[in-house]
């Protein structure tokens, strides 16, 4: 299958730090790849450049085979680039709502000027219910975004880019710092993304339960550089990957 | 938006308290004082701007005062004949916003290559350009002496003269369609692209957001309400001269927003006549008023950075915080037996 996003020999550094040496692998549309590493491997980094937020030292961002990596960073969001945040970034003083406009917001894009002579992009309740369904969410969505615990925050800008109707979502983090039941809601949005809507999705996950138990690949990064990729199993009894996670169990 | 969505309390309370205004001061005020609100509520026309900049957009611009002087200027040179045609007052009028929507955009994508404090002072070095400019250029802005002699606004056969209290209600009118602008804007899509810039740029971009061309867009809007106030502000009092449009009273514009609340229409309208009236009531005391402003300023930025408008929020927040507390005991509950 084509794969629907792509690095190319990707470098990037900080001053001295190496932040990605020559990283390529690829995503495929309706699966959930896996991204993992130690501690300040390069993972963010790596969405960093693939969202456009950083421009890589050399290589290359593929989108459907199509050279992005001259791309503007909101360009990018609008060919079908969706991500979140290691920590959730919202407008902290709007409505629940409003913050998810801004997801379908992206998907209609209506312009600003028809936007304020009224015109409206396609109804967002209907969908926004069923991802609320799948994200058990009970809030409502006049409730400022501040006033929600941070689990709930971080099931919501899944959500959010969701609603934009991306091709590949970038998911960094999201099981960080939610309980077990909303660690089980967001693997639900995310399969229900990968399976049902064909989005690819690039996750990035210290707990190993849900990399295992989501990802047909694995990439596995160490000091910016590929160490692994392959199935669970493959990634699982791989030395490299086993000594980087100092003989870590990786299946806990 | 439907009727049935518009007719809530807050509205129809909002809607009286307009009316009543409008209807009321008239009544009660004349003369000079009548002078001082007709301007106050003109300077609300140009603090719109900055709720659109600011509050919206979280950008800190010292412009709206510039863009003043270009409308004002820009009726001075149409109307009195002075550069050897003369355009009537009222096209005159009507072509102010759209000439300098377009200014503001070209001096904007400038200004907005650069970010945060850098674009707040590149408006400042605007300010005072422009100022030097107004002051000794004569062909355009008649130097020190400024140009007098301006005519009125006349629209059709009707000429507004000195006549304050129809002044009064037109300038009503403008603030009123200026105010739905701006409440549409904060409603529509442009509105939450300025706010998610405002609170996360990074967070912007990733949502398809042209962050800058977005700043361009809100500058080129407030730099259009700011040139369409001048040019009332003009053909009102029917001299223009270059003092009004010193740094000084570039501040007053942001002191009337952030004092009604950045982000509250109604709050700016009476912000502006606060910081225009108030003065008057206490002539004796000039001399005080822009340390009085001043520490008005630091004092809200500390306790309310909502400004006026804040209070009612943090009543309500007051109240909410109250309710979630005797409720939190049920949600912990219905976590157990889901579990
Ligand atoms: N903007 C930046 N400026 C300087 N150094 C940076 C920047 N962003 C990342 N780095 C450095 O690059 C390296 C990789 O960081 P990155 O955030 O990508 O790691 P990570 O794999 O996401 O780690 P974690 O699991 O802790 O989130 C780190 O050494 C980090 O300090
Ligand atoms: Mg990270």
């Amino acid at each position: 299958m084509q794969p629907i996003l792509r690095l190319e020999g990707v470098n990037k550094s900080f001053g001295g730090v190496t932040a990605a040496k020559d990283v390529s692998f690829s995503v495929p549309p309706g699966e959930v790849q896996g991204l993992i590493g130690p501690n300040g491997a390069g993972k963010s980094t790596l969405m960093n450049i693939i969202s456009g937020i950083y421009t890589p030292d050399s290589g290359k961002v593929f989108l459907e085979e199509k050279d992005i990596t001259k791309v503007a960073a909101y360009t990018r969001a609008r060919m079908g680039i969706g991500r979140t945040f290691q920590t959730p970034r919202f407008m902290q003083r709007s409505s629940i709502r409003d913050n998810l406009l801004l997801g379908t917001d992206l998907a209609d894009q209506i312009g600003y000027l028809k936007g304020f002579f009224g015109k409206k992009g396609k109804p967002f309740d209907e969908e926004l219910e069923e991802l609320m369904e799948v994200a058990k969410f009970t809030f409502r969505w006049t409730d400022k975004i501040d006033s929600l615990p941070f689990g709930q925050r971080k099931l919501l800008e899944i959500v959010r880019s969701m609603l934009g109707h991306p091709k590949v979502m970038l998911v960094d983090e999201p099981a960080a710092g939610l309980n077990h039941k909303e660690i089980e809601h967001a693997m639900d949005l995310l399969n229900m993304a990968a399976k049902q809507r064909g989005i690819g999705v690039l996750l990035i996950e210290h707990s190993m339960d849900m990399i295992m138990d989501m990802c047909s690949n694995i990439v596995v990064i160490n000091f910016g550089e590929v160490i692994g990729q392959g199935s669970p199993e493959e990634v699982s009894s791989n030395k490299a990957v086993i000594d980087a996670y100092l003989g870590g169990d990786l299946d806990d | 938006m439907t009727l049935k969505n518009l007719a809530t309390p807050k509205n129809i309370i909002g809607i009286i308290a307009i009316i009543a205004f409008v209807v009321i001061v008239p009544q009660v005020v004349q003369g000079f004082a009548m002078t001082i609100i007709n301007v106050a509520l003109l300077f609300a026309i140009i603090s719109y701007g900055v709720s659109i900049m600011l509050g919206m957009g979280g950008q800190l611009s010292f412009a709206a005062v510039t863009f003043m002087g270009f409308g004002a200027y820009f009726i001075a040179n149409m109307s009195t004949g002075r550069l050897g045609f003369v355009i009537p007052t009222f096209l005159a009028l009507l072509l102010t916003p759209i000439v300098f929507a377009g200014v503001a955009f070209l001096i904007g994508l400038v200004l907005l290559k650069l970010k945060g404090t850098y674009f707040t002072f590149s408006t400042i070095a605007l300010v005072q350009v422009a100022f030097t400019y107004f002051n000794n250029f004569q062909p355009l802005f008649g130097g020190p002496d400024g140009i007098s002699g301006i005519p009125t606004l006349t629209i059709g056969s009707y000429s507004f003269g000195n006549d304050l209290t129809a002044w009064f209600y037109l300038i009503c009118v403008f603030v009123i369609i200026g105010g739905i602008i701006v409440e549409r804007i904060r409603r529509s899509q442009l509105g939450r692209s300025l706010a998610s810039i405002r609170d996360n740029e990074t967070a912007a971009l990733t949502l398809g957001v042209n962050t800058y061309l977005t700043k361009v867009i809100a500058f080129s809007i407030a730099g259009a309400f700011a040139a369409f106030a001048g040019a009332l502000w003009v053909m009102h009092g029917r001299f223009v001269g270059a003092e009004m449009f010193n740094f000084l009273n570039a501040t007053q514009f942001i002191i009337m927003a952030m004092i009604g609340g950045v982000n509250s229409t109604v709050g700016i309208v009476i912000g502006a006549l606060l910081v225009r009236g108030l003065p008057e009531f206490f002539r004796g005391f000039q001399g005080y008023m822009n340390l009085f402003w001043g520490v008005s300023i630091i004092l809200l930025m500390v306790f309310m950075p909502t400004g006026l408008a804040g209070i009612k929020d943090v009543i309500v927040d007051k109240f909410r915080q109250f309710r979630v507390k005797s409720r939190k005991g049920d949600d912990d509950d219905a976590t157990n037996t889901k579990a």
